[in-house]
C-alpha cells in the first residue's frame, strides 16, 4: 500500500465527503420538514451543474459567478414547484410512498429534458484555476531511490472545499440562530405542533423546498469544480448517496448529515484506491443496509419510533 | 363481530361473488386464447411478449404492494436473479431451458426467503433497503468471475429454442399469475393480508399470524418476477447486469400496477395493458421525449388518481364492485 495513494484517498475523501454532506443536508430538509422522499434530488443537482456548463461554455461565465445565480434561481423554482406538486399529495393514502413515486416521475422528466438538450454523452467542463494544482506534500524517495512522490491537489477542488465549508457554517447558523431555521427544525420534530404555535406551514414548507432546491443546485455547481465533467444520467447515483448519508446520519438530523457525509466520502474514496470500482460502490450500499438494520436512527440520531 | 344474518344479503353476496368470478375467469380465458393465436397469425410477438411480461410483473408486485402495503423498490432484483439463474443454468450448467425456468423460480423464492428479514422495516426504510439490495446484487454479479456470469458484459445465450416456445412459456406464467391473484383475493390468506394492511394490531388481536401471512405474500411476490426474468432471458437470448437490474423495470412495474389500482385483482392487468399501449404509441410518435411523457403520466397519476383507474372507478361507482374482482 502506497502512502501517497492513501493520502490522496484521504484528501479526496474530505473533498467528496463535504459535497456528500451538502447533498445530505439538502435532502434532509425535504425528508425532515416535508416528509418528501425526493427521488429527483440528483437531478436537481445535475440541473445546477448543467446551468454552470451552459453559462461557462456559451457565455464564458466563471462557475464562481454562476454559484449565487444558481442559488437564487433554484430557490424560486423550488418555491413554485412546492405549490404545484406537494399540497395535493396529502390526498394520498400513503403520502411518503406517493411522494417517492411522484418525484421519480419528476426525475424521469428532468433526465429526459437534459438528454434531449445535451444528448446522452458526458460533457467536459473546461475550467481551471491558475495554478492548476497545489503541491501539498512531497514524500522523499516515495517511489524508491531518488524518486520523490508528490501529493498534488487540483486548486478547483480546494476552492470547492472552502466554499462548501462556508455554506455548511452558514447553514448551521441558519438552522440554530434564525427564526425560519428554528421553525424548520421544529417542523422536523413535530409538524402538527408547529401549526399550533401560529406558523404558516405552507409558507414554511415552500421555503424549505426552495432552500433544498437551491442547496442542491449549488452542490451541482461545486461538483463541476470537483469533477470537471457532467453526465445527464448521473443523477440517480447522487440521489442514492443522499439517502445513504441521511440514513447514516439520522433522518432530519442536520449535524448528523455532515458527519455522515464526510465518513461516507472517506470510506468511498479510500476503498476506491484499494478495491475494484464495483466493490467500492457495493460497500456504500452495504453500509446503508447495515445501518438501517442495526441502528435505524442513524449513527447520530436519537431513538425514535418508526 | 356479529355477522349480518339476513338470508337475502347472504344470497346476494354469494350471487355477486359468482358474477365476479365468472367474469374474471371468462376474461382470463379470452386473454389466453387471444395471446395464444398471436404467433399463428404473425402478430407482433415482441410487443405481446412484453405486454404479458409486464402484466405478470405488475400482478406479482400486487401480492406484496397491494395486499400488504410494502413497496419493494428493488423488485427488479428478483427479475434479474431469475434471468441470471436461467442464463447460468443453460450456459454454464448445461441444463435444459424447460428446467431452467422453474429453477429460476426456486432461486428467486430462496433469495426472497434470504432477505425476508427486511419485512421488519416499515414504509420508506423498506423501500430504500430494497433498492439498495437490488444495486448490491447488480454489482455483485458484475464482480463475479466471467466464466460464471460473464462479468459486466453479461451472457449471450444465443438461440435456445424457437422464439415461440419462450413466448408460450411467458403466456403460461402470465395465466398462473392471474389465477394466483384471484385465488389469493378470495382465500383466507388474502383476507388476513387485507386485515393486516388496514390495521396490523387489530388483525393480530383477532388471531392472524401477521409475520407468517406477510412472508407468504412476499414469497408469492418473488416467484413471478424470477420466472418472468428467466423467460425474458430465454426469449431475447442475452442478458447483462445493466438491463437485468435496471431500476426502470421496478419503476415501470410499480407504475403499471398503481395506474390500474393496487389491491384489486383486475387493476394491475388493466393498468399495464393501457400504459404499455400508451408507452408504445408515445414511443412511435415522440421517440425523444418518451421518458418525459412517462414521467408526466406517473406524476399526474399520483396527483390526480392515487388509487388508480380501477380503484377510482369503484370508489366513484360502488355498484361496479359487483363485477370487478
Amino acid at each position: 500500500m502506497n502512502s501517497v495513494l492513501l493520502i490522496n484517498g484521504l484528501i479526496g475523501g474530505v473533498v467528496f465527503g463535504a459535497i456528500y454532506a451538502l447533498i445530505g443536508s439538502s435532502l434532509n430538509v425535504l425528508v425532515g420538514v416535508l416528509r418528501i422522499i425526493n427521488f429527483a434530488h440528483g437531478e436537481f443537482i445535475l440541473a445546477g451543474g448543467f446551468l454552470t456548463y451552459v453559462l461557462l461554455t456559451y457565455f464564458g461565465i466563471n462557475p464562481l459567478v454562476a454559484l449565487p445565480f444558481a442559488a437564487v434561481l433554484f430557490f424560486a423554482v423550488g418555491y413554485v414547484l412546492y405549490y404545484l406538486l406537494i399540497p395535493r399529495l396529502a390526498h394520498s393514502d400513503e403520502p411518503e410512498t406517493a411522494s417517492f413515486l411522484l418525484m421519480f416521475g419528476v426525475s424521469l422528466m428532468i433526465v429526459s429534458v437534459l438528454t434531449w438538450i445535451f444528448e446522452a454523452d458526458v460533457r467536459p467542463i473546461n475550467f481551471s484555476f491558475d495554478p492548476i494544482n497545489v503541491l501539498l506534500y512531497t514524500v522523499e524517495n516515495g517511489y524508491g531511490e531518488g524518486r520523490d512522490a508528490k501529493v498534488l491537489v487540483p486548486t478547483a477542488r480546494l476552492v470547492a472545499l472552502a466554499i462548501n465549508a462556508l455554506i455548511i457554517v452558514a447553514l448551521t447558523w441558519f438552522f440554530y440562530r434564525t427564526l425560519p431555521g428554528k421553525a424548520m427544525r421544529a417542523a422536523i420534530m413535530n409538524r402538527e405542533a408547529v401549526q399550533i404555535v401560529g406558523i404558516d406551514i405552507h409558507r414554511l414548507s415552500a421555503t424549505a423546498f426552495g432552500l433544498a432546491a437551491s442547496l442542491a443546485a449549488v452542490t451541482g455547481v461545486l461538483l463541476t469544480l470537483v469533477v470537471p465533467s457532467i453526465d445527464p444520467n448521473g443523477g440517480a447515483d447522487l440521489t442514492l448517496i443522499g439517502f445513504i448519508v441521511i440514513a447514516l446520519g439520522g433522518l432530519g438530523h442536520p449535524v448528523g448529515a455532515l458527519a455522515a457525509g464526510i465518513i461516507f466520502g472517506l470510506v468511498e474514496q479510500v476503498s476506491n484506491v484499494m478495491l475494484p470500482q464495483a466493490a467500492a460502490q457495493m460497500l456504500g450500499f452495504m453500509i446503508l443496509v447495515a445501518v438501517i438494520f442495526f441502528k435505524p436512527s442513524g449513527l447520530f440520531g436519537l431513538e425514535r419510533g418508526r | 363481530m356479529q355477522r349480518s344474518s339476513s338470508p337475502e344479503i347472504e344470497i346476494d353476496t354469494r350471487r355477486a361473488d359468482t358474477v365476479r368470478r365468472t367474469l374474471w375467469y371468462g376474461l382470463v380465458v379470452v386473454i389466453l386464447i387471444w395471446c395464444a393465436v398471436i404467433p399463428v397469425f404473425d402478430g407482433n410477438l415482441s410487443l405481446y411478449f412484453a405486454m404479458m411480461m409486464w402484466v405478470t410483473l405488475a400482478t406479482g408486485l400486487n401480492f406484496i404492494a397491494g395486499f400488504t402495503g410494502y413497496m419493494p423498490f428493488g423488485y427488479v432484483a428478483f427479475y434479474g436473479i431469475g434471468a441470471y439463474a436461467t442464463g447460468i443454468a443453460v450456459k454454464v450448467l448445461g441444463m435444459s431451458v424447460y428446467l431452467a425456468i422453474p429453477f429460476a423460480g426456486v432461486v428467486g423464492v430462496l433469495f426472497g426467503l434470504l432477505i425476508a428479514p427486511t419485512l421488519r422495516l416499515s414504509g420508506i426504510y423498506f423501500a430504500i433497503v430494497s433498492l439498495s439490495l437490488a444495486i448490491i446484487c447488480q454489482r455483485a454479479i458484475a464482480l463475479m468471475p466471467e466464466e460464471v456470469t460473464g462479468g459486466s458484459l453479461g451472457l449471450n445465450l444465443g438461440v435456445v429454442t424457437v422464439r415461440e416456445h419462450g413466448y408460450y412459456a411467458m403466456l403460461l406464467i402470465l395465466v398462473a399469475a392471474l389465477l394466483t391473484a384471484s385465488w389469493l383475493a378470495r382465500s383466507r390468506l388474502g383476507k388476513a393480508l387485507k386485515a393486516i394492511r388496514d390495521d396490523a394490531e387489530a388483525a393480530e388481536a383477532l388471531g392472524v399470524n401477521v409475520t407468517r401471512s406477510r412472508l407468504y405474500a412476499w414469497l408469492l411476490a418473488t416467484l413471478f418476477p424470477a420466472l418472468a426474468g428467466g423467460t425474458q432471458a430465454w426469449f431475447t437470448g442475452a442478458l447483462d447486469p445493466q438491463t437485468a437490474f435496471d431500476v426502470l423495470v421496478t419503476a415501470k412495474t410499480v407504475i403499471y400496477a398503481m395506474a390500474g389500482g393496487l389491491g384489486t385483482v383486475l387493476g394491475p392487468l388493466v393498468g399495464t395493458v393501457v400504459l404499455v399501449w400508451v408507452d408504445e404509441l408515445i414511443w412511435r410518435a415522440f421517440p425523444v421525449l418518451n421518458n418525459f411523457l412517462l414521467g408526466a403520466i406517473i406524476a399526474a397519476l399520483i396527483l390526480f388518481a392515487p388509487r388508480g383507474l380501477i380503484g377510482s372507478l369503484t370508489r366513484r361507482y360502488p355498484r361496479l364492485r359487483r363485477y370487478i374482482m
